[in-house]
């Protein structure tokens, strides 16, 4: 069986939910079952064989070929199998997913891994904001899961995050781990301002010391964190992409906060860590 | 039977079904985390009034252990899942915890878990913090050395206790060259630990006793200054048995260490004081798993 492949063949106007596409969703269909599958586009319904020429067959590997920033809802709400997005992705990727694997070789919208439950996402590129917080009207982001960004991320990564790992090999903007409950966050490029506000726990690391600290986090000076021996070795073993995790060591500065809140969380921010990407 | 002048009897070893779980203890160096195991095996020997059985399988290279750094395998047994449960939170908490840099970790998954750092967890007095990895959660609790790393939870597997052989030496001085030497050979045995201090009993017992409140006394047909007193298992030339316990995570962890040891017993021979090689039972009514010397040896 090969991959099922859906090559758009031109660039929608407006966007197009891509949520009914998922190996959960089309376990079972047929070439034909597939085509017909009406889409959200916009206002209208359009079906899958107007935008995408369709081949093949196995629909727990899907591959998305020439995708662009207006399919949005990729993998939502997935459970299992394996999406390869060549191109960029639209807002809300990944949004609930349970399990499996997306991987994205351009660059992904907003909540992008909103309320992720489970299972990988990587994407080559940068993000928008949101990454990994909460859907709309919800009170938690991601709760398990983990998520790489090889480029950059926006505003608000993590925001209310409960659970899971995202892990951003470039910048991150402004409130980064917003009023975050639990997880962990890894920053390998500069943070935005006001990151870790209203943090009631969960780890932030980063390899650069902020810029700016907001006041109510509290300076525990330079420590050796024992745990994090433990949690980069781990992660080096789940996920090769993590390999550069072998070359940090356990010492880091501490900032434990935000005290206007539990104040359990906090920012990690590595001593001589080496960074080969 | 006999191997190199080492006469086997012809009996079996009889060893009973237990409880066990096998964690890793890491610290700073090598030496600190055998401080730890040693602290958690101590008072371990038999669950008759220890509460459990533990003893250190072996040792672990940085990159065989999850952080990294050096540690000890230790398997702990116990006669139930509850005592297992007790011993593990009072055992780790009072020498694992309490030893600078230590960590600890599970060393056996199973679909039978049981707390390990979930108990342990309280004494970070709130400042604790869970952190999941890989579908593992972890406890991080803060300790004046640093931080204190253990698992949440560790794995029960079925094991076995009570494996043993005895060994009939002209003198005690024999008898303990001999066993040393065999608990070397054991303790390179994957799934197997000897719980009695060195690994070797001095003071084998039998079920019961003549006083109602002793569950366990002295097994005087082994006693070499009972010869003539008492009914006997001692011929003349034995001034002393030496008895080695095995407990193991299988029947063929048993067998393989109770092969390697005898083997390596009977290399001393006569001439080095090594008579006779024996097994402790109870007529089979303690255990259902009996290792039949000759069969192991043949």
């Amino acid at each position: 069986m090969t991959a099922l492949l859906l090559t758009l063949k031109k660039q929608p106007e407006l966007p197009v939910d891509l949520s009914p596409l998922t190996p959960d969703k089309l376990k079972g269909k047929s070439k034909a079952q597939i085509s017909a599958i009406k889409l959200i586009n916009g206002k209208d319904k359009t079906p899958v064989s107007t935008l995408f020429s369709v081949s093949g067959s196995d629909t727990e590997n899907i591959r998305i070929q020439r995708s662009c920033r207006q399919l949005t809802h990729i993998g939502e709400d997935m459970s299992f199998g394996e999406i390869q997005v060549r191109g960029d992705a639209g807002n809300y990727l990944g949004k609930h997913m349970h399990g499996g694997h997306i991987k994205v070789s351009g660059h992904s919208g907003d909540s992008t891994a909103c309320g992720l439950k489970g299972g990988l996402i990587e994407i080559d590129g940068d993000v928008g904001d949101r990454l990994g917080a909460n859907f709309i009207g919800e009170l938690h982001g991601m709760s398990d899961g983990t998520v790489i960004v090889s480029g950059n991320a926006g505003h608000r990564v993590g925001e209310r995050m409960r659970r899971g790992t995202i892990v951003v090999r470039g910048h991150v903007g402004e409130y980064c781990a917003n009023w975050m409950l639990a997880g962990s966050i890894i920053v390998l490029g500069k943070t935005g301002n006001y990151l870790g506000n209203g943090m009631k726990r969960g780890t932030v690391i980063l390899t650069k010391k902020p810029r700016h600290m907001i006041a109510t986090f509290r300076h525990c000076g330079l420590l050796k964190i024992e745990f994090l021996r433990l949690f980069f070795k781990q992660m080096a073993l789940a996920n090769k992409e993590f390999n550069f995790f072998r070359n940090f060591g356990p010492e880091a500065i501490r900032f434990a906060g935000d005290v206007s809140c539990e104040g359990l969380g906090e920012i990690l921010v590595l001593k001589n860590a080496r960074i080969s990407k | 039977m006999e191997i190199n002048g080492v006469k086997i009897d012809n009996t079996f070893a009889e060893a009973f079904p237990m409880k066990a779980t096998r964690l890793i203890i890491t610290a700073m160096t090598l030496k600190w985390a055998y401080r730890a195991a040693n602290s958690l095996t101590g008072f371990a020997s038999s669950v008759i009034a220890c509460g459990c059985e533990a003893g250190i399988e072996g040792e672990l290279k940085p990159d065989e252990t999850p952080d990294g750094r050096p540690g000890i395998a230790i398997i702990i047994f116990a006669m139930s899942k509850s005592a297992l449960i007790d011993q593990l939170t009072k055992r780790v908490g009072q020498s694992v915890m309490t030893t600078a840099t230590s960590a600890c970790f599970s060393g056996s998954h199973s679909d039978k878990m049981v707390p390990l750092g979930s108990n342990l967890r309280y004494f970070g007095d709130g400042y604790q913090i869970s952190k999941k990895i890989n579908g593992i959660r972890y406890w991080r609790i803060p300790v004046m050395h640093g931080e204190f790393v253990c698992e949440e939870t560790t794995g029960v597997v079925p094991a076995i206790g009570g494996g043993n052989f005895l060994v009939y030496a002209k003198t005690s001085r024999h008898g303990l060259t001999a066993c040393e030497r065999a608990v070397d050979a054991i303790g390179k045995v994957n799934g197997a630990v000897t719980t009695f201090p060195g690994g070797i009993v001095g003071s084998g017992s039998k079920i019961g006793s003549k006083y109602k409140f002793m569950p366990a006394s002295t097994n005087e047909v082994y006693c070499p200054t009972l010869k003539g007193q008492v009914k006997t298992e001692l011929s003349e030339n034995i001034g002393s048995v030496l008895e080695i316990v095995i407990d193991g995570l299988s029947e063929e962890a048993i067998r393989t260490a109770m092969l390697v040891g005898i083997k390596e017993v009977c290399k001393f021979g006569p001439k080095k004081g090594i008579y006779q090689i024996s097994a402790g039972n109870y007529g089979g009514k303690l255990g259902p798993y009996h290792f039949n010397l000759r069969d192991i040896l043949a």
